[in-house]
């Protein structure tokens, strides 16, 4: 048995997308005699940052204010948000996007040289930086890039974290399995931020990579630490039906349309018309993504929408775009579009229906985004730190990686300054228990279940039971599908039993992430008695009950059995809880507003 | 509307270190729609046929950079190549050439990572900007100079593509001179001098014979072929330039 | 900064080169042209050849210009040509890949119309260059 290889970090960072490049860099950045060990189990490129499109909020416009993405953001998402957090947030972005913009980003430009902006889904005013429709690969590789100047960040890459080590209720930690070589390291640390990403892949149909499977937020929960919000996952409207690819937002904040099978522009019957004059801030194709996924569902329902192989869609029309100005702006779309569906957008409409995209919750953490367990931090989107409520509005995602990139990065720095170091014989106990667990696995010769039939019963029973509609019978038998197959998951029985580069037992370790956070995920639903931004119930809570559920859901993790749901306040500050009104409703509100004032 | 799958043979090179002597090809037999990529044909394989075969994926939409293999013996990303291009003839997957394989479809990025991260690949303001001051101002017209060259998604196509690098794995490569010359190219960027030394030395440009398949192969059309050959006329005005003693580029 | 000069570390099978150049027709015609280059090479010799007759004088002229009308040197021109058309082909369509981003305009020049350009600046090169050559004919 090989000795435990061990190394000695002052902060080490979980994840290298941008939120984890962000921290590596403000932690080096703010002392540069400190080890940043940085961890991904991706060279950082391909982490999932590179696949956003639309863009990066920052307020910049004259006629934009602070106050009024405060409020786009707190509207979208029903109230749900941290505001004192949304408050710094906002303040926060626009120098974050000029770092970005200074480190070499190649934000797309007015004539004159300065950064243009766009309008994007849920905003009043044009605040979405973008680079073409690759601002996500843009960013990332910004980062990255830029991270390189740093001697003091040590690159762990293809390294696969398989747990947290914790000693004397402190984070000190994380064993991870170098992949090529099947050896396992101890990287010691006095501060650990996570920063690994949402959780789509448990639900069938997604736009996320493959990589995108919650394993820091299972790493975190499984140390006692909650998950919040987790009900709210958020569908996007415009994806390719059986992959579930991304069509950027930004097809609809250049003029895109979306029409039903009769050619009609059906948002107009869901509170978002009236359809002209077109394009309009928070209007039809512009409104928030929860209400257009939802407005799919009804017409679905109706039978109004077009059939394809792959399942149901409708049309996203950006014919009236010309073929010069889709090449321009929207490259990217008309690649996918002619690659997989054999369409030029120039000519044909884009069959789309909404797909899995963006966790909201995570782990719970505070402004600064410390989590409850002392020494561990975590950023992005596999964080809660309390921007995105309900429902994330688009380009919030991207603006909050550096933000919060930021803080975690800083905040790690110091607290790992002054954290005490000793007794490592019982971090190399605890490294040793995490490598024999791991490791059972790929030794198991009696096992009698299929790795990817428990991977896709679970993405089918999520579809099923917390898809954009929900009621309790259906989540019920999610719920208890989910305890079958934690349950069938102790069989796993491996094809492959090398331990270098053996990938089949990496995503047997993702599935077993996957379906607690998963379950996470569905007993959360389950419990919240109303709907809400992106938790939609047709069972009887079809309205927001701010008396009951103006509330977080906590998860808190429970060995084998269900998770236990608790409750959490919301920091109200300068916004009581509205209606959100999108569309002629939201203009009316508005101008009454105005003259109110 | 439910569409009967066709189906088509697959035939993987496999490595195990410390199995296998040498690589061996092994045949699979997978169902495909019309829009089933190549990536998903080997996600078929791993799921239901044999768990063990070893390949990186992760975006699916031609932006990671992850999935590069040699398919019918062109370097190609799995998730932008279609089965249905192949049929009903058999496809060829293997791992991209003239890089080491670590296991099946696996290969060694070792040294690609390693090169990028001694090329200055960062921006070097030509003056100090604090964020007060805001951004700097560049035209559309500045950005189109270099954001070709800012498109690489690192797939390392180029490198399979060029024999150059085969032949000699100390060349810098196509790749990489793409992503200096994006950076030399950047109005704000002011460390042309710094990277001269990288793109005027032996295993700089002076490697490179312009044979051009690594721009036909790009899925992004970066072409690092002219980043690279372009470099050899800055290249050598350089060196005259110093040799007649006029400030030149580099030191 | 340089990056280090040793060879990539040691991880991994490593595929011979040998034959690389059959393995895929694009290096089979970037062989070929290449070859042609040879061919630029032996005519420049010929040529040489002819030069110094020429200063030697008239017989050693006459000699030059019969060894240069004889079946076997008219096959070994028709072979050459056919690589001067292969050569200049492969070198036009690298051209453009040699020079930096132009723009016309404020419009981007296509890779296609710089190759195009070389073509028809070639064709008129030839062309000219024949009819000066007939024009000085005693």
């Amino acid at each position: 048995m090989l000795p435990l290889e061990t190394f000695k970090a002052d902060v080490a960072i979980v994840g290298a997308g941008g939120a984890g490049l962000r921290a590596a860099i403000a932690a080096a950045e703010l002392d540069p005699s400190l080890t940043v060990a940085l961890v991904s189990k991706v060279y950082p490129m391909r982490s999932h940052t590179v696949a956003a499109e639309g863009g990066s909020a920052g307020v910049v416009q004259a006629h934009d204010s602070l106050q009024q993405h405060f409020d786009d953001t707190v509207t979208g998402g029903d109230w749900l948000c941290e505001q004192d957090v949304v408050d710094y947030f906002v303040a926060q972005c626009t120098p974050e996007m000029i770092q970005l913009e200074h480190w070499g980003c190649p934000w797309s430009r007015k004539e004159d040289g300065h950064v243009n902006v766009r309008a994007f889904g849920g905003m009043k005013i044009e605040r979405t930086w973008f680079a073409a429709d690759k601002t996500g690969f843009h960013i990332l590789h910004t980062l990255f890039q830029t991270s390189l100047k740093y001697p003091s960040i040590r690159r762990f890459d293809e390294h696969f974290a398989v747990d947290l080590v914790v000693d004397e209720g402190r984070c000190r930690g994380v064993v991870a399995l170098d992949i090529a070589s099947g050896r396992f390291v101890l990287i010691e640390a006095g501060a650990v931020v996570i920063a690994t990403g949402g959780a789509g892949r448990v639900f069938r149909e997604n736009t996320n990579g493959g990589i995108v499977t919650g394993d820091g937020m299972s790493l975190a929960y499984r140390h006692g630490v909650p998950l919040r919000d987790m009900e709210f996952m958020q569908y996007h409207p415009t994806c390719m039906p059986g992959t579930g690819l991304l069509f950027t937002e930004a097809c609809r904040g250049e003029g895109g349309l979306l029409t039903n099978k009769d050619g009609y522009r059906y948002l107009q019957d869901y509170g978002l018309g009236p359809p002209d004059p077109w394009p309009r801030k928070k209007a039809m194709e512009l409104g928030p993504r929860d209400r257009l996924s939802q407005a799919f569902w009804h017409e679905d329902r109706k039978g109004r929408t077009v059939q394809t192989p792959h399942g149901s869609a409708v049309n996203l029309d950006l014919r009236h775009l010309g073929a010069k100005k889709l090449r321009e702006r929207l490259p990217l779309i008309c690649e996918l579009a002619e690659e997989f569906l054999g369409i030029d957008p120039a000519n044909s409409p884009i069959p789309v229906r909404p797909a899995v995209h963006y966790t909201m919750g995570g782990i719970l953490v505070d402004g600064r985004t410390a989590s409850p367990l002392p020494g561990l931090y975590a950023a992005g989107e596999c964080s809660s730190v309390g921007i995105h409520g309900a429902n994330r509005l688009g380009s919030n995602s991207l603006a909050e990686l550096s933000v919060f990139g930021r803080v975690a990065g800083e905040e790690a720095a110091r607290f790992a300054r002054t954290a005490r170091r000793d007794d490592n014989a019982a971090l190399a106990t605890q490294a040793g228990d995490a490598i024999a667990l791991a490791t059972a696995m790929v030794r198991r010769t009696d096992g009698t279940e299929r790795l990817a039939a428990l991977r896709r019963e679970m993405a089918q029973s999520m579809e099923d039971g917390c898809g954009i509609f929900r009621t309790g019978p259906e989540m019920q038998a999610t719920c208890d599908k989910l305890a079958e197959l934690r349950e069938r998951y102790a069989r796993v029985r491996l094809d492959d039993v090398s331990t270098a580069w053996n990938t089949e037992w990496l995503n047997a370790i993702e599935l077993g992430y996957q379906l607690e956070v998963a379950q996470a995920i569905a007993h959360s639903a389950l419990e919240r008695e109303e709907s809400r931004g992106a938790h939609q119930r047709l069972d009887g809570f079809t309205q927001r009950d701010d008396v009951r559920f103006l509330k977080h859901t906590l998860a808190h993790r429970d060995g084998a059995n269900a998770p236990k749901i608790g409750y959490g306040d919301v920091t109200i500050t300068r916004s009581p809880p509205g209606t959100r009104a999108y569309g002629a409703a939201g203009e009316h509100a508005e101008a009454a507003l105005g003259a109110a004032k | 509307m439910t569409v009967e799958p066709r189906h088509i043979e697959i035939e993987v090179l496999r490595y195990r270190p410390g199995t296998d002597a040498e690589p061996v090809w092994q045949s699979f037999r997978v169902p495909f729609l019309d829009d089933t990529s190549v990536l998903e044909g080997l996600q078929a394989i791993k799921d239901d046929q044999d768990g063990s075969l070893s390949f990186r994926w992760s975006c699916r939409m031609a932006i990671c950079g992850s999935c590069g293999m040699m398919i019918d013996g062109v370097p190609r990303l799995a998730c932008h190549t279609f089965l249905r291009e192949f049929f009903p003839g058999k496809v060829r997957v293997a791992p991209l050439d003239h890089l080491p394989i670590e296991r099946d479809l696996v290969v060694s990025a070792e040294d690609f990572v390693r090169k990028l991260e001694g090329i200055t690949p960062w921006l070097v303001p030509r003056e100090a900007r604090t964020l007060a001051q805001g951004e700097h101002l560049q035209t559309p017209r500045q950005l189109e100079q270099f954001r070709q060259y800012a498109g690489c998604i690192n797939c390392m196509l180029c490198y399979a593509a060029c024999p150059q690098y085969g032949l000699d794995p100390e060349f810098i490569g196509p790749g990489l001179m793409a992503l200096i010359h994006r950076y030399n190219e950047d109005s704000r960027d002011g460390a042309r001098a710094e990277r001269m030394e990288l793109i005027n030395a032996e295993q700089g440009v002076w490697s490179c014979t312009a044979v051009g398949y690594c721009s036909v192969v790009c899925p992004k059309h970066v072409d690092p072929a002219n980043a690279v050959n372009q470099n050899k006329v800055n290249g050598a005005l350089d060196w005259v330039k110093q040799r007649v003693g006029l400030k030149g580029a580099s030191k | 900064m340089i990056p280090p000069v040793e060879a990539p570390r040691g991880r991994g099978y490593r595929r011979p080169m040998a034959g690389w150049w059959r393995r895929n027709p694009y290096f089979f015609w970037y062989m070929v042209r290449e070859v042609t280059a040879v061919g630029v090479a032996v005519y420049a010799l010929v040529l040489l050849a002819g030069v110094v007759c020429l200063a030697r004088g008239e017989p050693a002229w006459n000699g030059w210009l019969a060894a240069m009308r004889s079946p076997v040197s008219i096959a070994l021109h028709l072979l050459l040509l056919a690589g001067m058309v292969c050569h200049a082909w492969s070198w036009f369509d690298i051209m453009p890949k040699t020079m930096p981003m132009l723009f016309v305009g404020g419009k981007r020049v296509e890779a296609s119309t710089i190759t195009r350009a070389g073509w028809v600046v070639a064709v008129v090169a030839a062309i000219a260059l024949y009819v000066v050559a007939r024009m000085l004919r005693p």
